[in-house]
């Protein structure tokens, strides 16, 4: 049987919450059916306070092996350095953290802010991930930490992250599955297509109907301000709660996944010039793009300029 | 010899975020007590310079749990600024995602964060009832929890067809929704929900909705627990059981101010009809001392940051006027904490399902208020017959979308013109206000209160203290290594730290 410990930082608990959708296995089986012992839950657990110290102390020492650290939100290191905007028994919690990922087998940082820092990374509170900020390496463990199976901290980007890639990512590391990783340390297994990829909305996007306010039926990239194209994620290949995503519901997606998720720059809006997004779909040449939209956008049948098909 | 007053800390989970009560405990009975939010978190600093609708996205990552009810208030106080009307069918859809997460919460929080507690070896092994609570409410193990697991995941899932995900969509804009959902879709919705209103039925309260709406007094409860074996088995009935023997009905007094800031607004054409007549709104807006409900005035509200770590101001102010800065002065002088102490007319007040029944002049709670006052079982049995409450109408609405479903579901709003606005609602865990202030086209002010800062607030500049703080004191505590009595007073308020902690906002 190993062991997990799941500690939660500067977070929203969102994670969690995606979990308990877990259709892969539902929460109440995945951990007895991967032969997982979950040591704590903020959420979940029923020890007593002193139970969890003697827990901790062990874990610390040693005595108590610890295969698998998942931790839920951003490290908070403010105000300046000290970490006491969130502090667990009157100190620092990042310290813990630093103890907890010492001990640990493997690492995985559950949600954007675990992984990259997410929201207050620019902020007071001067919120990091394990072992990004943004998309520079180094982070709350720094850029050359490893776990005790020699692997990096596993990000799994998302706010929050896809409950199937939580669970599924539990799965992999309790059996010994190798992951491939990315440049930002995400599993490739889940992070190597776009979130456009599966966009119900895909016949829009290919002959360029768009929308220009909500609700109005076409494609959210070129000026509602929709990343499906910029980011990869499993939302439109998974999809959410059994039924859907985002952009289907006519919500552009965010970008989430990416290290610097949430941009200064506003939500809803694409930034463009002449009405072609500055920011083009990952790997496209711009003067292509053009000549490819413009006679996309020519090319479009009626029934979608009417936009009749429903997404 | 004088008694010993003894110090504890007890550090609270399964209390979304970080949460940490100091008590005095004297002969075993608590004197004192002091709620500590442990995590800052600057959400509302973030918000200054950004767009106009920047607020729909990153309110709602406030909270894994009540996303949505973020979503709305942000919608809400947006509606307000562009002075929009909304089409009936966007008000629909809003109202049945939020009344799906409300419902989903309480039943998590009532089974798998509350019944735990019944499950604790060392203060129940003795209970008549405590092998039965273990099979139901083993962590992630017994059978209420599998079955909450499983039911609340199915329920969640109208929130993904109508918005697209949960936890953490943005599906609400000014003006309306951005989504259309076409026939099937909702007929999906509907058979989710007919399901879920048969396990409700069957399981939760262990009758129809309609019979355990004729249950109107403390007496008629006892009654109703009688009547049938389905009834004592149920949810409902194993709560109040155990809670009964436990001393539940005992415990958590507080002081009898209940705030709402109601909720649900009623489209122009609907068959459901307000709690009370006049607000516009199902749910009730207001303030009461016991039963004695006033209607809501928002001037009232007023923030004081005595007692937290924040730069001081010399008097208490409106969220609107609220300036405030992180400063952690460690554990020296007055400050304990990162809520703020949100005060009605100068009072505290505790917000909830139980403020909202109070509120609503549902019979059974004001009774039970009249008779016992609110205490840890009544909030709690507030808390998971609400959806009750909820249910009926939810039904009526996935029905009027279905009928009206060609109709608009969105006014478009071209830009967002500057001013100030409100969105005040009712989120799972009680009233939540986003006060909005929007100047050349970015946000230039944003205040959020959420239920959590009134309940758990610490002491204000008049040294009176917090909801749950006042319901702590007088709580018996058998065993001072395992505070679980205080740990049932606590939870029934439904606490949420992540919320509560960055009640802040950075001055410009």
């Amino acid at each position: 049987m190993k062991t997990v410990y799941w500690l939660q930082g500067g977070g929203c608990g969102g994670d969690t919450y995606s979990l308990l959708s877990s259709d892969f296995l539902d929460v109440s089986t995945l951990f007895t059916t991967l032969d997982l012992k979950l040591l704590w839950h903020p959420s979940l657990s029923g020890i007593d306070s002193a139970t969890h110290n003697r827990l901790l102390t062990d874990i610390a020492s040693g005595t108590t092996p610890l295969d698998i650290l998942m931790v839920e939100g951003s490290v908070i290191f403010g105000p300046a350095g000290t970490g006491m905007f969130d502090t667990f028994r009157g100190r620092a919690k990042k310290e813990l953290c630093h103890t907890l990922a010492g001990r640990a087998r493997y690492v995985v940082a559950v949600g954007t802010c675990a992984s990259f820092g997410g929201f207050g990374t620019d902020h007071e509170t001067e919120a990091t991930g394990l072992q990004f900020k943004k998309d520079k390496k180094g982070g709350a463990l720094g850029k050359d930490f490893v776990s005790g199976s020699g692997m990096p901290v596993i990000n799994l980007a998302g706010c929050p992250c896809h409950h199937d890639v939580i669970a599924g990512a539990l799965m992999a590391v309790a059996g010994g599955i190798p992951l491939e990783l990315d440049r930002f340390q995400r599993p490739i297994e889940w992070y190597n297509t776009m979130v456009h990829q599966g966009c119900t909305r895909n016949e829009y996007h290919e002959y360029r109907v768009e929308e220009s306010d909500f609700g109005e039926m076409g494609c959210l990239f070129f000026h509602m301000g929709c990343a499906g194209p910029l980011v990869p994620g499993p939302c439109n290949k998974l999809l959410w709660n059994r039924h859907s995503s985002k952009p289907r519901a006519g919500v552009p997606c965010f970008g989430c996944t990416s290290p610097d998720f949430p941009k200064s720059n506003q939500f809803f809006h694409t930034p463009n010039i002449e009405g072609i997004p500055l920011d083009l779909p990952k790997g496209v040449n711009r003067a292509h793009y053009m000549v490819y939209k413009g006679m996309a956008a020519e090319a479009a049948p009626e029934r979608l300029k009417k936009r009749s098909a429903k997404v | 010899m004088s008694p010993e007053t003894k110090k504890i800390n007890i550090p609270l989970n399964r209390a979304e975020g970080d949460l940490e009560i100091k008590v005095d405990v004297t002969d075993g009975i608590i004197t004192d007590a002091w709620s500590c939010g442990t995590m800052y978190r600057g959400f509302e600093a973030m918000m200054t310079g950004r767009g106009p609708l920047d607020g729909l996205v990153i309110t709602p990552r406030i909270c894994g749990i009540c996303s949505l009810t973020h979503l709305n208030a942000a919608a809400v106080a947006l509606d307000r600024i562009a002075q929009v009307t909304l089409p009936d069918n966007a008000i629909r859809l809003r109202n049945v995602a939020l009344m799906a997460e409300t419902i989903q919460s309480d039943l998590r929080q009532a089974v798998l964060m509350y019944m735990a507690d019944f499950t604790n070896h060392k203060a129940y092994h003795r209970h008549v009832l405590f092998k039965e609570a273990v099979a139901r409410y083993q962590i992630l193990a017994g059978s209420s929890v599998v079955e909450v697991i499983r039911k609340t995941k199915r329920l969640i899932e109208i929130i993904a067809i109508i918005g697209g995900q949960w936890p953490h969509t943005s599906f609400m804009v000014p003006g309306g929704v951005t989504s259309i959902p076409y026939v099937p879709k909702l007929m999906q919705c509907r058979l989710i929900f007919d399901r879920f209103l048969a396990w409700y039925e069957k399981k939760v309260l262990g009758c129809s909705i309609a019979r355990w709406q004729a249950v109107t007094t403390k007496k008629e409860l006892a009654q109703w627990l009688e009547e049938r074996p389905e009834h004592r088995d149920s949810e409902v009935g194993f709560f109040v059981r155990f809670a009964q023997k436990a001393g539940l009905d005992f415990c958590g007094r507080g002081d009898d101010h209940f705030l709402c800031f109601g909720n649900f607004p009623l489209p122009k054409e609907t068959a459901v009809t307000p709690r009370v007549p006049g607000a516009g709104l199902l749910t009730t807006p207001g303030f009461a001392r016991g039963t004695d409900c006033r209607a809501l005035d928002a001037a009232n509200i007023k923030e004081d940051s005595t007692c937290s770590w924040f730069e001081q101001k010399p008097a208490a102010s409106h969220p609107y006027d609220s300036i405030t800065r992180p400063y952690a002065s460690g554990n020296m002088g007055k400050p304990y904490s990162w809520v703020k102490a949100p005060r009605y007319d100068g009072l505290a007040a505790e917000t909830g399902p139980l403020a909202e029944a109070v509120m609503d002049r549902v019979p059974l709670f004001q009774d039970l208020i009249k008779e016992t006052g609110a205490t840890a079982l009544v909030r709690q049995l507030a808390r998971i017959t609400r959806p009750a409450r909820l249910l009926p109408d939810m039904g009526t609405w996935i029905d009027e979308l279905l009928a009206h479903h060609a109709d608009p579901f969105y006014t478009p709003v071209k830009t967002i013109p500057d001013g100030q606005g409100a969105g005040m609602i009712q989120a799972a865990r009680g009233a939540l206000g986003h006060w909005v202030t929007i100047e050349n086209s970015k946000i230039s002010n944003y205040q959020v209160i959420t239920p959590t800062a009134w309940n758990g607030s610490p002491r204000d500049g008049q040294m009176q203290p917090g909801p749950w703080e006042t319901a702590l004191k007088g709580t018996r505590v058998k065993d001072l290594q395992n505070p679980v009595e205080a740990g049932h007073v606590i939870r029934s308020f439904d606490p949420c730290m992540v919320c509560a902690v960055h009640i802040v906002k950075n001055e410009k």
